[in-house]
């Protein structure tokens, strides 16, 4: 009680700011005066009266500061005290003060980025209740495996192919069988789907999910009810569960949604919930679908197959079903998948015809808690390679702010010395220290925050397509900037304050008495200069890597893809299945190909089965007449097939032979076009012009296959990728193809943007069939560059750290070389006194900074040299040790070096030795 | 030459606080002087210390002061006890009795034992 009213009065004082030095004085005067009277009275002289009055009194400044102390709050006043000198010295510095706060807010805001980016694709888990529980079915095979034909993605295992989709009726069997995992539930992303809602025709990503999904993954709608298993039975009604964001962005959140019908690929589908807002369905964490539909709406949604059904047993050879269960307690991965081999084995030889040398494939439970983990195969690589990055320049930044900060404590030794020799305490001294690498670190924190947000922003931005809007988002994630910013503060404040507290143990008297620099000079200088050294190294390091990214980036830009990119407008056309069966695709097409033709602006269009540089590609066997199939010999080729003019309107070159035409029709004989490359490849020494091969031919599902003359030889192009060699590659007109069952890739030459000649486009596509949406509109070049994103996004990320590493290193030898010239000032003082030349001043103090960057450029080539083989299979066209790039990169950082030193070494030439030795 | 005792921490305030009680309000060399009187000039004390304890006395409101006229038509500052302050002795007086009871008991079993 009696300390608060105590506290409570002296933070009135304090914020008053009430001066009562005046009331201590006045009563001081009048106890001295008091106490002379007496002494007087006793038979004092005057003088020795007052004398002997204050000396009993006591120390008078003493008191006075005790008096002072219990006033008001003596540690909030020396705080603020502390706050004002730190500020006051701050922006006297500011040089020193907005480098070191920039290399600390760049390396939060970096760090922050990279690291949320990475978390948020490889490390987050699905948003459902105990997600570590999932498992998720995968096999893996030869390539004799019995699995044929697969929709969906499939990943390269050993000496084979993998996948997580499984046919209908092995989920079936596997579901029936599986005692080991809870019950097993499917999935399957189909991707785009044409919708309409209130009469507006939109494109939503969907879902189909097996009836006991969202009871299996413990997932109540935010709205409504979920999907159940009397919803996925054949002839049941057509539900579907939208998103939240699909909800809020048609229905305005309005709760009259449930119950509504609207039209997905043309089929009434009626709406019975919505999901929850952070559900991203099962197939990714970064992105969720628009709808989820039952399976057993999939045949007429999305039909695929002989008959449009993918269900029950009547399409055993496609596999696209993606599998999932949540393990048992107690029963071991390993357990449960002995078990669903062997039902696998089972459903394999029961369902599908099978050769002598067919292999069956085998099951694997993995991890499911991230979906299909997708992000991981393609992202996996370029983040590590950027964390690394990051990584380093995090560590540079802390160096340079170490450097920075030891420095400068160094050089205020003789100020922490005076002083203590003045009587500050330890404490304090160190106080003011603390509070001013606090106050740096705090700049820097509040700016490396900011910088944290706007990247975070930016970064998924980078990552989408000019053409498509991106469902990705990426929240900050406040535990890695707590970790960041405590990382880089703490450096800042060890570095602040250790040198600090040394300055403080050390004996004041000897570090005044020693003329400015102290007899251990040469040690401080020592491990100023390790830090310098070392950040040379790492700026080498990072410049190298820089320069290899940046060069496959220039490498793939310069790369001729065999056709003509400039004036090409490209967009894809998914006619619905059910509206246009095969062969009325090949026709709708044609169509629409001869209705662009007569548009205005339109100089010439094709259309092709598959679009360039897009990731995409198709591939069939290919058997000159004569060869007999050998499963050990590689008898396959790329294909595509195009419309007539293709090759004119690309631009790629007829090298002997025919184009397609207009008299290459559905019931004319078959006529293919070899690349050059296939060409030499299937006919070597020969005129392959009049040739025949067999191709399309799949025996064990009784497909017999097309024979296909030669009518011409082309150019070879690149096809899904332009770091692809140039391949092997033949070309059928695609009306002689049996259907377009994947859409179509329009392109269009003209010398109009996409902008202006997209709505014609779109109005005569609409003259045809209304209901057809065009999708994806961009031009050759947009899709060329974007398939070049993620090279530039990693040169763009790894030069600019590049730069701020030279920029941080430059600063380092700087400020070493500066420090260093300083204490040296009276020691070249003397040296010219004796005669020593500028020149050799100059000389001097640059051989000095020429070691530095020597060891640290020698060490740093040597880094590079040991790690850039990590990142080979992310450059195009140069090798990880490229002489050029290793001596450009040392030739940078020499350069830099003898820059940042040039100014330091300037000021040593132009000391005048009789001011210098004065100086002391 | 005489030792004198330094004041422990605590009891000036003590001191204070009787003195004011016994002869009411009082400026602060009266408050000095009566210690010293008191003391019969065994105390080492400062004068000057008083000052800051006066100060914390008043913040913790055990005692209030005044400017006011004094005996020789000077204007001085005087101090007078409360009522919290009133108090407050006498606790400290009942804890003070107590402490030197204990202590001088301490003493007396040491002398005992010794003889």
């Amino acid at each position: 009680m009696r300390l608060l009213k105590r506290l409570l009065a002296r933070l009135r004082n304090l914020a008053s700011h009430q001066s009562d030095d005046q009331r201590f004085l006045e009563e001081l005067e009048e106890h001295l005066s008091r106490q002379t009277e007496e002494n007087l009275r006793s038979g004092m002289t005057p003088a020795e009266a007052r004398r002997q009055a204050v000396l009993k009194f006591g120390a008078v400044e003493a008191i006075r500061e005790q008096y002072h102390a219990e006033k008001s709050l003596p540690f909030v006043e020396s705080v603020v005290q502390d706050v004002r000198y730190s500020l006051r010295i701050l922006r006297k510095s500011w040089g020193f003060t907005s480098l070191a706060a920039i290399s600390l807010a760049l390396a939060i805001g970096a760090n922050t980025t990279i690291f949320s980016v990475m978390k948020r694709l490889l490390l987050d888990r699905l948003d459902v209740p105990h997600a570590e529980q999932l498992r998720l079915l995968h096999w893996h095979g030869d390539k004799n495996t019995a699995v044929s034909n697969m929709w969906g993605i499939s990943d390269n295992v050993r000496e084979g192919i993998g996948a997580a989709s499984f046919s209908y009726p092995a989920y079936e069997q596997l579901r029936r069988d599986n005692r080991m995992l809870e019950d097993l539930f499917a999935f399957k992303d189909v991707g785009r789907m044409n919708a309409t809602i209130d009469g507006n025709a939109q494109i939503l990503q969907g879902e189909l999910v097996s009836g006991n999904f969202f009871d299996q993954l413990q997932v109540q709608p935010q709205q409504g009810r979920p999907i159940l298993d009397d919803d996925d039975r054949i002839g049941a009604p057509i539900v579907a569960l939208i998103s939240a964001e699909l909800w809020q962005r048609a229905f305005g959140s309005s709760l009259a949604v449930l119950g509504r019908t609207i039209k997905v690929n043309m089929v009434p589908v009626t709406i019975v919930g919505v999901v929850p807002s952070e559900f991203t369905g099962a197939k990714s964490v970064q992105s969720s679908p628009d709808i989820f539909l039952p399976l057993s709406s999939q045949p007429l949604v999305e039909p695929r197959g002989k008959n449009g059904s993918l269900l029950g047993a009547s399409s055993p050879q496609v596999w696209w079903l993606n599998i999932m269960g949540r393990a048992k307690a107690g029963v071991a991965d390993i357990t449960a998948q002995a078990a669903l081999d062997t039902s696998l084995s089972a459903v394999v030889r029961s369902t599908l015809r099978l050769d002598a040398n067919t292999t069956i494939p085998r099951l694997d439970v993995q991890d499911g808690s991230r979906g299909l983990f997708l992000s991981k195969q393609m992202f996996a690589k370029p983040l590590e390679v950027l964390m690394a990055v990051v990584g380093l320049v995090l560590l540079l930044a802390c160096s340079n702010i170490a450097s920075l900060l030891f420095a400068r404590s160094m050089a205020r030794q003789r100020e922490v010395a005076l002083r203590l020799a003045l009587g500050a305490g330890r404490a304090r001294v160190l106080r003011g220290v603390l509070t001013e690498s606090l106050l740096l670190s705090a700049l820097g924190g509040a700016l490396g925050v900011a910088l944290a947000f706007a990247g975070c922003r930016a970064l998924p931005t980078l990552l989408a397509n000019p053409w498509e809007t991106s469902q990705f988002t990426m929240p900050l994630d406040w535990t890695v900037l707590a970790f960041t910013a405590s990382l880089t503060l703490l450096s800042g404040l060890l570095f602040g304050t250790v040198p600090a507290w040394i300055a403080t143990r050390s004996d004041a008297g000897a570090c005044l008495k020693a003329t400015g620099p102290g007899s251990t000079r040469q040690r401080k200088g020592f491990s100023g200069k390790m830090i310098v050294t070392f950040q040379v190294m790492l700026s080498t390091l990072l410049v190298a890597g820089a320069l290899l990214f940046v060069g496959t980036l220039f490498q793939l830009a310069h790369v001729n893809p065999g056709f003509r990119t400039d004036h090409l407008v490209l967009f894809a056309i998914q006619q619905p299945e059910s509206r246009y069966p095969a062969p009325k695709d090949l026709q709708l097409h044609h169509q629409i190909e001869e209705r662009l033709r007569a548009l205005p602006g339109v100089q010439n269009v094709t259309l092709s089965e598959v679009g360039y540089i897009s990731d995409s590609m198709e591939n069939s066997n290919f058997l000159p007449e004569g060869e007999t199939p050998n499963p050990d010999k590689d008898q396959s080729a790329w294909n595509n097939a195009v419309g007539s003019n293709f090759f004119h309107t690309m631009g790629i070159p007829i090298l002997a032979g025919r184009d397609f035409n207009e008299s290459d029709t559905a019931s004319s004989p078959k006529v293919g076009i070899l690349s050059d490359s296939l060409a030499r490849k299937a006919f070597p020494g020969q005129n392959p012009i009049g040739k025949r091969f067999l191709a399309h031919f799949h025996p064990r599902e009784g497909t017999p296959g097309d024979l296909i003359e030669v009518v011409g030889i082309c150019g070879d192009t690149r096809y899904w990728s332009l770091k692809q060699d140039a391949i092997g590659m033949f070309y059928q007109p695609y009306l002689q193809t049996p259907n377009l069952d994947f859409g179509a890739t329009y392109e269009v030459r003209t010398s109009l943007s996409p902008a202006s000649i997209a709505p014609s486009l779109r109005k005569a596509v609409q003259s045809i069939d209304p209901d057809l949406p065009l999708q994806e509109i961009r031009t050759q070049q947009e899709q060329i560059d974007a398939s070049m994103q993620q090279e530039r996004i990693i040169a763009a990320l790894t030069a600019s750290f590049g730069v701020l590493a030279l920029v941080l290193a430059s600063v380092g030898v700087y400020g070493v070389m500066a420090y260093s010239v300083a204490q040296r000032t009276s020691e070249i003082g003397i040296r010219m006194a004796l005669g020593a030349l500028p020149r050799e001043v100059l000389a001097m103090v640059l051989r000095e900074a020429a070691w530095i960057a020597l060891v640290g450029i020698t060490c740093g080539i040597g880094a590079t040299l040991l790690s850039t083989h990590l990142v080979t299979s992310l450059l195009y066209g140069l090798h990880s040790n490229n002489p050029v790039i290793l001596a450009t990169s040392a030739l940078l950082l020499a350069l830099v070096g003898l820059v940042a030193s040039w100014v330091p070494a300037r000021r040593a030439a132009a000391v005048e030795p009789m001011q210098a030795l004065r100086h002391e | 030459m005489k030792t004198k005792t330094d004041i422990q921490q605590g009891t000036l305030a003590l001191m204070v606080l009787k003195t004011l009680d016994a002869l009411g309000p009082l400026h602060g060399y009266g408050i000095a002087r009566r210690i010293e009187q008191i003391s019969g000039d065994e105390l080492a004390l400062n004068q000057g210390t008083l000052y800051p304890l006066l100060l914390r006395l008043e913040q913790e409101g055990a005692i209030e002061s005044d400017w006011g006229p004094s005996e020789n038509n000077r204007r001085a500052r005087f101090y007078r006890l409360t009522r919290a302050g009133r108090k407050q002795l006498q606790t400290e007086l009942r804890d003070w009795q107590q402490t030197a009871e204990i202590i001088a008991r301490f003493l007396s079993i040491n002398a005992e034992t010794r003889s």
